[in-house]
């Protein structure tokens, strides 16, 4: 009877290549697996065909899901290797570790406290060795030294003995939780001892080689697993990608590159020119030319690099170089397309249909039940009154689902008037499920899901207009994490953005989250910064986007500037509102203005009470002057009385500059520009526009002087004494 | 001292090359003076094993380095491709120094640049007196290096028209050039290869035909990585110009060094150190070269015309001046900048007032 202990790394080609041989010579009769033991009875799926890695085996917390835990494997997984083996031979294979049940229920009573802090700030117990060796980091080490290696004699013997020098030296990493997965891991060796098997093959991270090599006595083990705390789990299998195996989706023990992994695994022997040939046919798909010389070069590059840095075949790293210097001319741009579509590859697993159910979809069940949502095939009506609590949380679950892109839940326009009220269709589609498993990579829970899949969509478009607009979408779904994200992301790109229009339109729905605090957990400090920032943006660069515009275009604008001022005084920052009326008169005064536009600001102004009686006077006779166009004059003033005739009613001065100037066109200046006059008029409420005929019949509808305010004291004395000349004169006398 | 005003790296590092080569034991590709590995400690600087110090030549990555002495030893020639002012024609110097302990076998490309420059030409009173003969011929450093198997060095290659840039296709690929006036050629004796720079801000430059460019690795050397080491490279530079011109202002304080160097590194990546603020990127390239000289022009100022301390007065001009490189959009840049980064800045009210009052 003996036991042989295999250290490997997870996800590592070669150590998974070795575990298979050493398996094939050894013929164990059984095969024990770090992974979680609740897993054990899932196992039984792993030989299924519709089982293709990369797939993960995912532990959750019944009734916390998100307490959960994935176990990944991919094909060049030596766990995975280690299974198949099992499966293909027919002989037991089981998981050992801590159960999952125990470490939630330990970190359930720890609180939240983040257990990944402490351990980010230890050095990596290899990064020693690999300093010893010359390598610049512990990767790179383990890679030329034990996956790349082709000839793999005593490789784990070698191994073990590594890591026993490593353990001896240094004792501080032997924490609580540690001790105890070593010890279940023991325990589950000396359980299958007990059950008389011969041949034991274990196959475990390097790290744990010792520690199940030289085994303590086991009543220590069992002292040191007593009683420990117990909460209730499931689990089951779920499709992975690459994607989320690779570092880049924050999976701790991940890889940075699966795609070559899986290269490594498929072709060990390949000396980089299988590896070239693929980017070069990828680079021909994507119309670069690449010919069969440039593959021949870069293979060479990347092994005089090797011999350079005394390293006996090509890795990734030196390819890479390779690839940059011959293939791409030493642009990197290229190489993010080889890092998506081969390094790291989109490839995706798949799992049989009978397997249980994923928690984002238990998630989803939940809320459906609580909030008495029934997924049914007809479709269903509701209108929801937000001002009820559990119509609000309806919506709130509703609006998270679709930003999800799960398109239960069509929302219509709600009749009557009021924000509080939504209408809803519900129809449910079976086909929703699989939108479900494929969401479930996001997260767990529909929150969960939603912000991240929001925040990673948002990244990925990261144009203004489409950020803005998911913004929007996720504000009523109250996730505060997302709308954080979103609002520094509006931000960095209106940084960059030279569309001021772009900028205008993001300006007032900010503006309304800061005024109104819609949500309620962002800070509303933050997203005030950030809009006075923008606005500050707006201000230098919009007296020149107001120049020499069609008249579409300046329409467009018109209507944006009109909004960015109830922002902008609805804010009521005094140091915005200064540099927005600053940037008000540059418009009104600029001679390359679109006049339509000049009149709107210098009415803003006048509105603001910058701009009154004598130069306001001065300033629309300026505009309207007789050497002005009619056509601009007209435009002009539209901006001017913009949705409101009741200026024009109420200050005389004003009415009379209008009326006198339109009296004085001559007919063929009139017909140019009387629908332009139509179209500034048809903007007046009804009311007013009679008002305003009124007032023109009882003028007459003549030009007349300015009327002038006289007040000064008349002097009956003096003009006594004038009478008898103004007599004489007129002959009366 | 000698009176030399500039010497060349073999000259100046002569002492270094010499140690390299004594503690050097690896296999030297042939007409090499020093191993591979030497040549990247040479440019990196190191500490050999009996204790003495090479200084960096090139501060920056060394994995860039490494693949430019790799490219050399196989038979494609380098390409030094990067920004003006991210020491391609230094790099250059250094690696024919190290590698064939001569920098001297140079052309400068320019848009006059002849075949004749390249190839050979004729010392044409021979030629009338003794009709063609070997005698007649005038040798180019490149027909020089291929028979002592040297590097020779091609400074802004893309500037060279591109139908004289092709001549240099039968050398890179045949390693050979024919005189058929003499009916002879000049075959490459091995340790000869090309390093050739360019940059690539230019414009109205000759881009290489794809043929060429297959011929060369191409190696982009980038701005600095970190903070630290611009200001470092900045430090040194301006160390070494006050002496030599012998200026009457005090030694900069590294805060105002710091602060252009921030200034230049924000504008040029387009995001402020922090990460969290993003910035419009004026058209300038705003390289290191270009933050030593604001300084070293601050220094001046501060010397000649101001009390001698490098105010920020004294480096605002300077710093308008490079990044300003177009009047309207860059300007439109620069203000956005002064207002929404420099302003909020408490300790920098002196640089935004001094930018401020000039803009």
């Amino acid at each position: 009877m003996s036991i042989h202990v295999l250290g490997i790394r997870h996800h590592g080609p070669g150590s998974a290549a070795n575990v298979r041989q050493f398996l094939e010579n050894l013929r164990p009769d059984i095969v024990l697996v770090e992974g979680p033991p609740e897993a054990d009875e899932i196992l039984q799926w792993a030989d299924h065909e519709d089982l293709q890695p990369p797939v993960a085996i995912l532990v959750y917390q019944g009734d916390d899901i998100k307490r959960s835990v994935f176990y990944p494997f991919a094909e060049f997984s030596p766990e995975w290797q280690a299974i198949r083996y099992a499966k293909r031979n027919n002989i037991p294979v089981r998981f050992m570790d801590l159960p999952v049940a125990h470490s939630f229920a330990l970190k359930n009573e720890e609180g939240p406290k983040e257990e990944t802090e402490t351990k980010e700030q230890l050095p990596h117990p290899m990064e020693t060795m690999a300093l010893a060796a010359g390598f610049p980091d512990h990767e790179r080490w383990w890679e030329h030294t034990f996956e790349h290696r082709r000839k793999n004699e005593q490789v784990f013997d070698a191994i073990l003995e590594v890591m026993q020098a490593m353990r001896a030296s240094d004792l501080s990493r032997h924490d609580r939780e540690e001790q105890l997965r070593e010890a279940s891991m023991r325990r589950i060796i000396r359980q299958a001892e007990k059950e008389n098997y011969k041949e034991i093959a274990v196959i475990c991270g390097a790290w744990h080689a010792p520690a199940l090599t030289d085994m303590p006595p086991q009543v220590s083990d069992n002292a040191l697993l007593k009683g420990l705390p117990k909460v209730k789990t499931e689990c089951t299998w779920t499709p992975w990608s690459y994607n989320r195996l690779s570092y880049r989706s924050g999976y701790g023990a991940g890889i940075h590159s699966p795609g070559w992994y899986e290269h490594v695994w498929n072709y060990p022997g390949d000396d980089g020119s299988r590896w070239m040939a693929n980017v070069a046919r990828l680079f021909r798909e994507n119309n670069m030319d690449t010919s069969v010389a440039h593959v021949i070069e870069s293979v060479r590059l990347a092994e005089s690099l090797a011999a350079l840095r005394g390293l006996p075949k090509a890795g990734l790293e030196e390819l890479n170089e390779a690839t940059v210097s011959v293939l791409c001319t030493g642009e990197n741009v290229m190489m993010r397309l080889i890092g998506e579509q081969l390094i790291v590859s989109n490839k995706m697993g798949q799992v049989p249909s009978a397997i249980p159910k994923p928690p984002l979809q238990v998630d989803i069940e939940k809320y459906q039940k609580k909030l008495r949502l029934p997924a049914s095939a007809d479709w269903k009506d509701y209108l929801l009154d937000l001002r009820k609590e559990n119509d609000l949380e309806r919506s709130v679950f509703l609006h998270r689902l679709q930003l999800l892109g799960i398109e239960w839940a069509q929302r219509s326009e709600a009749g009557g008037k009021g924000t509080f009220k939504e209408q809803w269709r519900l129809q449910w589609d079976p086909a929703y499920t699989i939108e479900i498993i494929e969401k479930g990579v996001w997260g767990n829970t529909v929150a969960e899901a939603a912000a991240r899949f929001v925040m990673a969509e948002a990244e990925g478009a990261a144009s203004l207009p489409k950020v803005s607009q998911l913004l929007s979408a996720t504000v009523p779904a109250e996730l505060p994490e997302a709308v954080e994200a979103l609002i520094r992301m509006l931000n960095n790109l209106s940084a960059a953005s030279s569309d001021v229009l772009q900028l205008m339109e993001v300006v007032p729905p900010l503006v309304s989250i800061s005024r109104y605090g819609n949500v309620r957990k962002t800070d509303a400090a933050m997203v005030t910064d950030i809009a006075t920032g923008i606005i500050t943006r707006i201000c230098i660069s919009l007296p020149n986007a107001c120049n020499s515009i069609s008249d579409d275009a300046a329409q467009t604008l018109l209507e944006l500037l009109y909004r960015m001022n109830d922002s902008v005084n609805l804010l009521q920052q005094p140091g915005t509102t200064a540099e927005w009326q600053q940037m008000l008169r540059m418009v009104a005064n600029g001679r390359q203005t679109a006049p339509v536009l000049a009149g709107y600001s210098t009415r803003l102004l006048v509105d603001g009470q910058l701009l009154t009686e004598e130069p306001l006077v001065r300033a629309f006779n300026f505009a309207m002057s007789q050497a002005t166009a009619p056509a601009v004059a007209a435009a002009w003033l539209e901006g001017f009385l913009k949705g409101s005739g009741t200026l024009l009613l109420l200050d005389p001065q004003l009415w009379h500059v209008v009326n006198n100037w339109v009296a004085t066109l001559d007919e063929a200046n009139f017909n140019q520009v009387l629908p332009l006059l139509r179209r500034t008029f048809a903007h007046f409420t009804h009311a007013e526009r009679r008002k305003l005929g009124e007032k023109v019949k009882q003028d007459g509808g003549e030009a007349s002087p300015l009327p002038m305010e006289t007040n000064f004291e008349f002097d009956a004395n003096r003009a006594a004494q004038s009478l008898p000349v103004v007599m004489q004169l007129l002959g009366y006398s | 001292m000698s009176t030399i005003l500039r010497s060349h790296a073999e000259q100046l590092f002569a002492h270094e090359l010499e140690e390299l080569q004594k503690q050097d034991s690896g296999r030297r590709p042939a007409n090499w003076k020093l191993t591979p590995q030497s040549v990247v400690t040479y440019l990196v600087g190191g500490i050999l094993k009996n204790g003495m110090e090479i200084t960096p030549k090139y501060i920056g990555s060394r994995r860039l380095m490494e693949i430019s002495v790799a490219t050399l030893t196989t038979d494609r020639a380098l390409l030094l491709y990067g920004l003006p002012g991210t020491a391609k024609s230094w790099v250059s110097e250094h690696l024919a120094a190290a590698i064939s302990g001569d920098s001297t076998m140079i052309i400068q490309g320019t848009a006059g640049t002849s075949e004749e420059a390249i190839r050979y030409g004729w010392n044409y009173a021979r030629l009338l007196s003794e009709g063609p003969s070997e005698r007649a011929l005038v040798e180019t450093p490149v027909m020089r290096g291929m028979k002592d198997g040297k590097i020779v060095r091609i400074e802004e290659l893309t500037r060279i028209g591109a139908d004289v840039q092709d001549t240099l296709i039968t050398i890179l690929s045949e390693k050979t050039m024919p005189v058929p006036e003499l009916n002879t050629e000049v075959q490459a004796v091995k340790g000869f290869n090309v390093i050739a720079t360019a940059n690539n801000r230019d414009k109205g430059v000759n881009d290489l035909s794809s043929a060429l460019k297959r011929r060369f690795n191409t190696v982009i050397l980038p701005v600095p990585d970190s903070m630290d080491e611009e200001i470092d490279i900045v430090k040194r530079r301006v160390e070494s110009f006050e002496k030599v011109m012998e200026l009457p202002a005090e030694k900069p304080a590294l805060e105002e060094i710091r602060r252009i160097v921030t200034i230049f590194r924000e504008l040029r990546s387009g995001v402020t150190l922090d990460g969290k603020t993003k910035i419009k990127v004026p058209s300038g390239t705003l390289s290191t070269a270009e933050a030593i000289s604001v300084v070293n022009n601050g220094l001046s100022m501060a010397g000649y015309f101001g009390d001698g301390q490098l105010k920020a007065a004294d480096l605002a001009a300077g710093i308008l001046g490079a990044v300003i490189k177009d009047p309207v959009q860059d300007k439109l840049v620069w203000q956005e900048y002064l207002e929404t980064v420099v302003k909020p800045r408490a300790e920098w009210k002196d640089i935004y007032r001094a930018c401020r009052d000039l803009a």
